[in-house]
């Protein structure tokens, strides 16, 4: 694993190698000019303020101006060079990683939905940082080696001196430097509690409003945000411990150099200039030496994030590649003798032109049944699709002859249109939204839903589907499913949140929709819905991962004590 | 139709700094005060090298150098002590206020009216309290005290040259409006920028979202090539922008080089001049040129978190905003008489012209339950917000034992509706939302009334498991089920259940029917239903039709009035084939 973290890092300065030396170098120019500003003040001291010349004063001034337009243009298009390889790269990690999670194959992982979020967009960034740690540890390191030349030039004893006693004042206050760490993860840890507790309330304001709980509320937030607040003020005083520290030791580092330096040039082995530029030198050294010292953490940040990034664009995929072109009927699914998590040897057959409900004692049982139609892998028994084990047919193949709406209904940000009319491969049948046949919509009771949006079709679907009650999405979800016309279509609870009246015209609408004379689709409508029940041709009971009844309606109402348990009362 | 919650002006934003500052005049003081000690004590060592290079220039002997590393190594160490103690005091003064304003801001937002917030969206209220809070907590924590200790450094600083000669420091102050025509170039060019970015930013993280939850549909649907064409394009519009906004940026700090420019060459050339008409001495130019070198650094991290200040003043002046807003005051309130729920001619409208309700009234004796029923859009959740005291009504009055609602003690009237939320964190503290002093048994005992307690307690850590968002996800069935628990725990005269039970699946509804039952037993109950079941049990049933009462008695009386309701029943019975095994209860 850390293996594949490093050989992302290693291709993310591969292939932007001419950006991010052409932008190092530009770098490292800027920072040997930085280096020359407390030099260039020395100069104008000794060669022009002293003797007071001011053909000096001017040839110098000039030479200043130079150099800082060097400074500044180097940096400009340096930085540039780097922020546009950066900006690139991570974009190309997010690519990577996205389309590795959306892959129709499925992609083999342990991540959450959240964590690969973080993956596919902090990890990404972080990784792509490396290309800004690369020029900054250059550009540190030119200016080490300028300033310890230059020091060296003036006074070899002084140079020596600087050059060893500033990296051990570094070294030394990295010493302090874990604890500063653990606080300061600590403060941002009570402080995200605080954050996602204020969210959290107002985001369930409601339930809480129902039971005038506002108080009591407050009351929990006021205690998260105290102790956030002690845990800002122990970090807040750690890190003032830590720059107290930090400031005496460097001062007085600065300090001694420039006393030193001070006798030096009164015991006149230095110039007055010279002295100056001691001085400025010792004071500018902290920088890149500082960074010299950090950016070991930073870099192992950036190693931890190429990890992640690996974990997914290395992870292996569920379903095989898949070539099988069925050659029986595209409407008939046969599972026989499937085992798969609480499925225990699980028969069924779904003939074309048949609907079938589904009845499960067990939530589990249904849920197997959904994702195992969805993502056919690690069963055991067999799971036929027009004769062909369904995980062995061509897979966007399989998507179109199957289509398994799950019950958690997930809607996209677009219009009401867009989510319905969703299919990939649709663009060319459906030109605009007045290209959804109104049976469709009404099969699905999506037309009363349209009634309650001013705009209809065209009405904004925000945040997931938030915008719409649980009923309205469910509907528009059914409505997407239905005008797909897959041949075997599969259903899980798709009514849970609609009242009576409208869910016994959805069952009518399906059947009309799917099932009308000569229709030879198939639909398996997997619930305990009464309403949807009655409205199918035939009805199977699992119980404990097998079959355990079979039959119409009305006569399993009649004869089996579990089906009236489940779906009558 | 969304209004978004108000934004407070500057001048709003600015009383409050400066009420809150005044109302901390002490702490202000001791802080301002180490923060110029510490920036004089960092000044003291570059002005006494100054001088020892007059000694030097002078020719004195090297005892010259004994009282001058003194004098700065005594600095050395108060400017140290003197810096970190600032540092820590300016944040501290900082977390201080942000604490007292993140409190008085959720405490305001959770006081907010319903139709307030529904009109403005949860969105922007969510983003205040979270985004906001956070950005400025951020702000407070690692841009501040950099940003005190630059700015007083930096006018010290000048100080301290103009002590040496009055036009020194009128040299380095060259660099002043250099460095404010950068930042007023940068800004207003940049803020725009750095909207689109987060803009930008956040579309893409929602297309990355919507894919990564919605997968499975996604990959039902045969979508993936789309998603990924959408999250490419957006996130080359977020990279693009972003690239954009560093170009910007480069310009500035090209801008900021030329100040620090200008201000050394003037330094320096009047160093000169001075130096030649004998105004100050070599030693003492130096000292200048050194001071202003040194504040390049501070300074440049002054400007550059510039944007990162005026966007947490940004977030500032949206959390003042909210305070300024009213909210829902309830008092100790009136106990009423009885639990006797009655609305007299209420009406409402969300808008102010469609009405949703008109003169309803009606009537609810202490302990009868009631089952309000009606089709989608009729103004049943309407009536039961109004009698909850959620919504107030335009004209007409909901009593409780004669007492107006909104002058109830709190605990009078509770609803619980379709929309259900597990509270983050302890179970056990979830409930006693509802009752903070209860006790394990008494939560335990709730839990217990709506059939919850042995699935509780078989959680890997009990009533102490953490729940909620990010930890053990309840079902939704489950989450209304702690719903009622609370309403057992806040044990109200009146309860109003707002289809309670819809979400769960029409297996899970029964058992939350019964669970609802229970938590109700004993109260005054309306229940807005649309399982008819419910409607059917009920004492009464109250049929409300575009606003309106259109029948009301108990379940048999209207089935066999073969009114709308019969009609309503007849379709819910088509559900049931064997009407035999349905009419057992």
């Amino acid at each position: 694993m850390s293996r594949s973290g490093a050989r992302i890092l290693l291709r993310t300065t591969t292939r932007n190698a001419r950006r991010l030396w052409f932008g190092t170098g530009l770098i490292a120019v800027h920072q040997a000019c930085e280096t020359f500003v407390p030099v260039l003040i020395g100069v104008v001291i000794d060669r022009a303020v002293t003797p007071g010349d001011l053909g000096q004063l001017l040839l110098w001034v000039g030479v200043l101006a130079v150099q800082f337009t060097v400074l500044t243009m180097a940096y400009r298009f340096g930085a540039r060079q780097l922020m546009a390889a950066i900006a690139e790269e991570g974009h190309q990690l997010r690519l990577e990683v996205s389309a590795k999670i959306l892959h129709p194959r499925g992609v083999r992982t342990d991540l959450r939905a959240g964590d690969l979020l973080t993956v596919s967009t902090s990890d990404a960034d972080n990784t792509s940082y490396l290309l800004d740690y690369v020029p900054r540890i250059v550009g540190a390191v030119v200016a080490t080696v300028i300033s310890a030349v230059v020091l060296l030039l003036i006074s070899v004893p002084l140079g020596l001196v600087v050059l060893v006693a500033t990296p051990l004042v570094l070294v030394l206050l990295q010493i302090s430097s874990p604890l500063i760490t653990r606080r300061v993860a600590d403060q941002q840890e009570q402080a995200g509690r605080a954050t996602s507790l204020a969210t959290d309330l107002v985001t369930g304001l409601r339930p809480l409003r129902g039971i005038g709980a506002q108080d009591a509320a407050a009351g929990n937030y006021r205690a998260v945000s105290r102790r956030s607040l002690a845990a800002t003020l122990r970090a807040s005083r750690t890190q003032g411990g830590y720059l107290a520290a930090s400031t005496v030791l460097s001062t007085l580092l600065a300090c001694g150099i420039a006393i030193l330096a001070g006798w030096f040039a009164l015991t006149g082995r230095i110039t007055v200039g010279q002295f100056i530029t001691v001085i400025g030198l010792a004071q500018f050294l902290i920088e890149p030496f500082g960074t010299l010292a950090v950016v070991p953490s930073w870099i192992a940040e950036a190693r931890a994030s190429a990890d992640r990034v690996a974990l997914v664009t290395d992870a292996g995929l569920v379903l095989p590649e898949g070539a099988d072109r069925p050659a029986g009927h595209p409407c008939d699914l046969h599972l026989s003798g499937v085992r798969h998590g609480p499925l225990d040897g699980l028969d069924l057959h779904v003939r074309p032109g048949e609907f079938v409900g589904v009845v499960a004692r067990r939530p589990g049982d249904a849920e197997a049944l959904v994702k195992l139609l969805s993502v056919p892998a690690d069963y055991q028994g067999s799971v036929l699709l027009g004769g062909s084990p369904l995980e062995q047919v061509e897979r966007a193949h399989a998507r179109r002859l199957l289509l398994v709406e799950p019950h958690h209904t997930d809607l996209f940000t677009g219009t009401i249109a867009a989510n319905v009319a969703v299919h990939a491969d649709g663009s060319d049948r459906h030109d605009g939204p007045g290209a959804i046949p109104a049976d469709v919509l009404s099969a699905a009771a999506a037309d009363e839903v349209l009634d309650t949006q001013p705009e209809r079709l065209d009405a904004l679907v925000a945040e997931r589907g938030a915008s719409l009650s649980g009923g309205q999405r469910q509907r528009i979800a059914l409505a997407r499913a239905l005008l797909a016309r897959p041949p075997v279509l599969v259903l899980h609870d798709p009514t849970t949140a609609v009242d009576a009246v409208t869910e016994h015209a959805i069952a009518q609408g399906i059947r009309a929709l799917r099932h009308g004379p000569a229709s030879g689709f198939a639909t398996v409508v997997i619930t305990s819905s009464p309403a949807l029940l009655a409205a199918t041709d035939r009805i199977v009971v699992l119980g404990d991962g097998v079959v355990t009844a079979e039959g119409e309606h009305e006569e399993l109402g009649a004869s089996d004590e579990t089906y009236r348990q489940l779906v009558l009362r | 139709m969304t209004q978004i919650l108000p934004i407070a002006t500057a001048r709003q934003t600015r009383g409050w700094l400066w009420a809150e500052l005044r109302g901390r005049r002490a702490e202000v003081t001791g802080t301002l005060l180490v923060g110029l000690l510490a920036a004089a004590a960092s000044i003291v060592p570059v002005y006494a090298l100054g001088m020892l290079v007059d000694r030097v220039r002078d020719g004195a002997g090297t005892g010259a150098i004994v009282s001058i590393s003194v004098v700065i190594v005594t600095a050395a160490l108060i400017g140290g002590g003197a810096i970190g103690l600032s540092s820590y005091l300016v944040g501290r003064l900082g977390a201080r206020m942000l604490a007292d304003l993140r409190e008085s801001t959720v405490a305001t937002a959770l006081r907010l009216p319903a139709l307030v917030l529904d009109r403005a969206g949860r969105g922007d209220l969510l983003s205040r309290v979270g985004a906001d809070i956070a950005a400025i907590g951020k702000a407070v924590s690692d841009v501040l005290p950099n940003v005190i200790s630059a700015l007083l450094l930096g006018v010290l600083s000048l100080v301290a040259m103009a002590g040496i000669d009055w036009r020194l420091g009128l040299a380095g102050a060259v660099a002043v409006p250099f460095y404010v025509v950068a930042l007023r170039w940068y800004l207003p060019r940049s803020a725009p920028r750095y909207a689109a970015e987060r803009k930008a930013v956040a579309e893409r993280s929602q297309l990355l979202v919507e894919s990564m939850q919605g997968l499975r549909t996604v990959h039902a649907y045969r979508l993936e090539q789309r998603h990924l064409a959408d999250i490419d394009a957006a996130s080359a519009k977020a990279r693009d922008i972003d690239v954009g906004v560093f170009t910007l940026f480069t310009r500035f700090v090209g801008r900021v080089n030329r100040a620090e420019f200008f201000g050394l060459a003037a330094i320096l050339t009047v160093g000169f001049w001075l130096v030649r008409d004998g105004s100050v001495t070599v030693g003492q130019a130096s000292a200048a040129a050194l001071l202003f070198h040194r504040l390049f650094n501070p300074v440049s991290t002054l400007l550059f978190t510039f944007d990162e200040i005026q966007a947490a003043g940004a977030s500032l002046s949206r959390l003042v905003g909210v305070e300024t807003m009213p909210v829902e005051q309830r008092g100790a309130g009136r106990p009423p008489a009885d639990a006797a729920l009655t609305l007299d001619d209420v009406s409402f409208s969300y808008d102010g012209r469609t009405p949703v309700l008109r003169e309803v009234s009606l009537r609810l004796e202490p302990g009868e339950r009631v089952a309000l029923v009606g089709s989608t859009g009729a103004g049943k959740t309407t009536v039961a917000s109004i009698a909850a005291g959620v919504l107030r009504p335009d004209e007409g009055v909901a009593r409780v034992g004669g007492v107006p609602v909104a002058e109830l003690p709190g605990e009078t009237v509770a609803i619980i509706s379709q929309e259900t939320h597990v509270f983050a964190g302890p179970l056990i503290e979830d409930l006693r939302l509802a009752r903070p002093s209860a006790s394990v048994e008494e939560v335990s005992a709730a839990l217990d009334t709506v059939g919850a307690l042995h699935w509780a307690l078989a959680l890997p850590e009990g009533l102490d498991t953490l729940v909620g968002d990010g930890s053990h996800e309840l079902t939704a069935a489950q989450a209304q089920q702690l719903a009622l628990a609370r309403l057992v725990l806040l044990d109200p005269a009146v309860a109003v259940l707002d289809e309670a039970t819809a979400e769960a699946g029409s297996a899970g509804a029964r058992a939350l029917e019964e669970a609802a039952a229970a938590a109700t037993r004993g109260r005054t109950v309306l229940i807005v239903a649309h399982r008819l079941t419910q409607a059917a049990s009920s004492d009464r049933v109250i049929v409300l039709e575009h606003g309106e009462i259109v029948e009301s008695g108990p379940h048999a009386e209207l089935v066999a009035a073969g009114g709308r309701y019969a009609q309503l029943w007849s379709a819910w019975e088509s559900r049931k084939p064997t009407s035999a095994s349905t009419r057992s209860d």
